[in-house]
């Protein structure tokens, strides 16, 4: 099944813990339910980006890694 | 004891309760907003949030927004850090009517070899894109001209400006404190910003800084605001700006132009030997630059605090000084006219009562300074 975003951002090149708090602003921003796709640097940022998405309590739907990225899908909380 | 007037917000206007309130909560933040634990997640969270407050204020992309300890800070950086990244001894045009934390900053660049065209003003205090076209030269390394003036007001005007540097392919800057929120800072340029001036915290601004700028930091650390400003940033104070960011597009500007205006009429009216500073026009809504003949500013300065109105004497920055101030001297007043000229700064709290009992004030305070 493929789920379609409805959002971007892509956090490469941002440190930790920045590109977190990018994400979860722009979650934030989002309507309930909606769904952000995220790119991230490996290493540290595809651990700490994920764990802190949840401990929000956004949904991770996906995550994934294609080379030397990751790419997350995640629902924003209701 | 009567209620005072507060009528000095170019200065720095008071704190909004909203702003007040989410400082607060960032104060309990226990995290370091660069530490990689959740703790520093949630600090970072508040500053990026403020980030992209402020970078929609601007028109900007959150990653152009570098905090700074404030305008004077974001001031130095612009010019200090275009003018150092190497190379051979360059050329900066600035204007004869900026803040001190432009003109001392230009001072100090001089003494390092560098050349600095200090362009003239006409005497509403307008620069003349044209002039500025003309002193380009191939050396040039930034044309730095604020957007609107700290004592008088005038509203530069920017984007030709900004347009003349972007056709020569020379960086501009523009100090935006006093016209941040209230009017677009142009596209592209690199701007100086602070929270104070718009219902926030003192002592924390940002530096808009355009993709591809290129510029040297003036503090070196841990690499925070991506190299340009290291040190850990003041999360409560950057937590305020971003929501006076958000808050101040509730200001109603035409309520406060039609007060001030008011005030000037009634001050014109009513004093003789009374002008009035700058352009008519084209000016800060909450700005009136007034003069009176045969009063020392300093003296009327004192004799409104006694009678509960706080206005200063040009900018809170060199109001210390018994000099005249040099913006007033560059539109061509006299030293002694210069020297008679109070500013007086209208914010969304000022009420009509107030603007009634300033007018007052100052038409019975020159009366008594010029019979004594």
């Amino acid at each position: 099944m493929t789920i379609e975003s409805d959002d971007r951002l892509d956090l490469r090149g941002v440190r930790c813990p920045a590109n977190a708090a990018r994400a979860l602003v722009r979650l934030e921003s989002l309507e309930a339910g909606q769904v952000l796709e995220l790119t991230l640097d490996d290493g540290e940022p595809a651990v700490l980006v994920p764990e802190s998405l949840r401990l929000e309590g956004h949904e991770v739907l996906l995550h994934e890694r294609h080379e030397d990225r990751w790419i997350l899908l995640v629902r924003a909380r209701g | 004891m009567a209620t005072t007037v507060y009528l000095d917000h170019a200065s720095t206007t008071p704190v909004d309760a909203a702003v007040i309130e989410e400082m607060r909560a960032a104060l309990a933040l226990v995290g370091n907003p660069s530490s990689t634990h959740v703790d520093g997640v949630w600090a970072a969270r508040a500053l990026e949030l403020a980030r992209a407050r402020v970078a929609a204020l601007l028109a900007a992309d959150p990653d152009e927004v570098v905090f700074t300890s404030g305008g004077t800070e974001a001031n130095n950086l612009a010019l200090i850090g275009a003018c150092s990244r190497g190379g051979a001894p360059s050329h900066l045009i600035t204007s004869a009517v900026e803040h001190p934390s432009v003109l001392t900053a230009c001072d100090w660049l001089e003494s390092l070899g560098m050349r600095v065209t200090r362009l003239p003003v006409d005497r509403e205090g307008f620069v003349d894109p044209d002039a500025v076209r003309r002193a380009l030269g191939p050396d040039t390394r930034l044309v730095s001209i604020g957007q609107a003036n700290h004592e008088v007001g005038t509203i530069q005007p920017v984007d030709e400006i900004a347009r003349v540097c972007r056709e020569a392919g020379v960086p501009f800057h523009t100090d935006a404190c006093q016209s941040f929120g209230r009017f677009p800072v142009p596209a592209g340029a690199l701007a100086t910003v602070n929270a104070h001036k718009i219902y926030g915290p003192k002592g924390v601004g940002a530096l808009r800084v355009p993709p591809g700028a290129r510029l040297a930091p003036l503090l070196f650390g841990g690499g925070q605001e991506r190299g340009l400003r290291a040190g850990t940033p003041n999360l409560p104070g950057i937590v305020g700006f971003g929501r006076a960011a958000e808050r101040i597009a509730e200001e109603d500007v035409n309520r406060i132009r039609r007060l001030r205006d008011l005030l000037v009429a009634r001050v014109l009216g009513g004093v003789s030997g009374s002008w009035l500073n700058g352009s008519r026009e084209r000016r800060l809504p909450g700005n009136a630059s007034l003069g009176f003949e045969g009063v020392s500013a300093w003296d009327l300065v004192r004799e409104l605090d006694r009678a509960g109105i706080r206005v200063s004497r040009g900018s809170a920055c060199s109001s210390g000084s018994t000099a005249p101030s040099p913006v007033l001297i560059a539109l061509g007043l006299p030293a002694e006219r210069a020297l008679g000229v109070i500013r007086v700064s209208l914010g969304h709290g000022t009420t009509q009562e107030e603007i009634d009992r300033a007018a007052g004030a100052i038409e019975t305070a020159v009366r008594k300074l010029r019979q004594a």
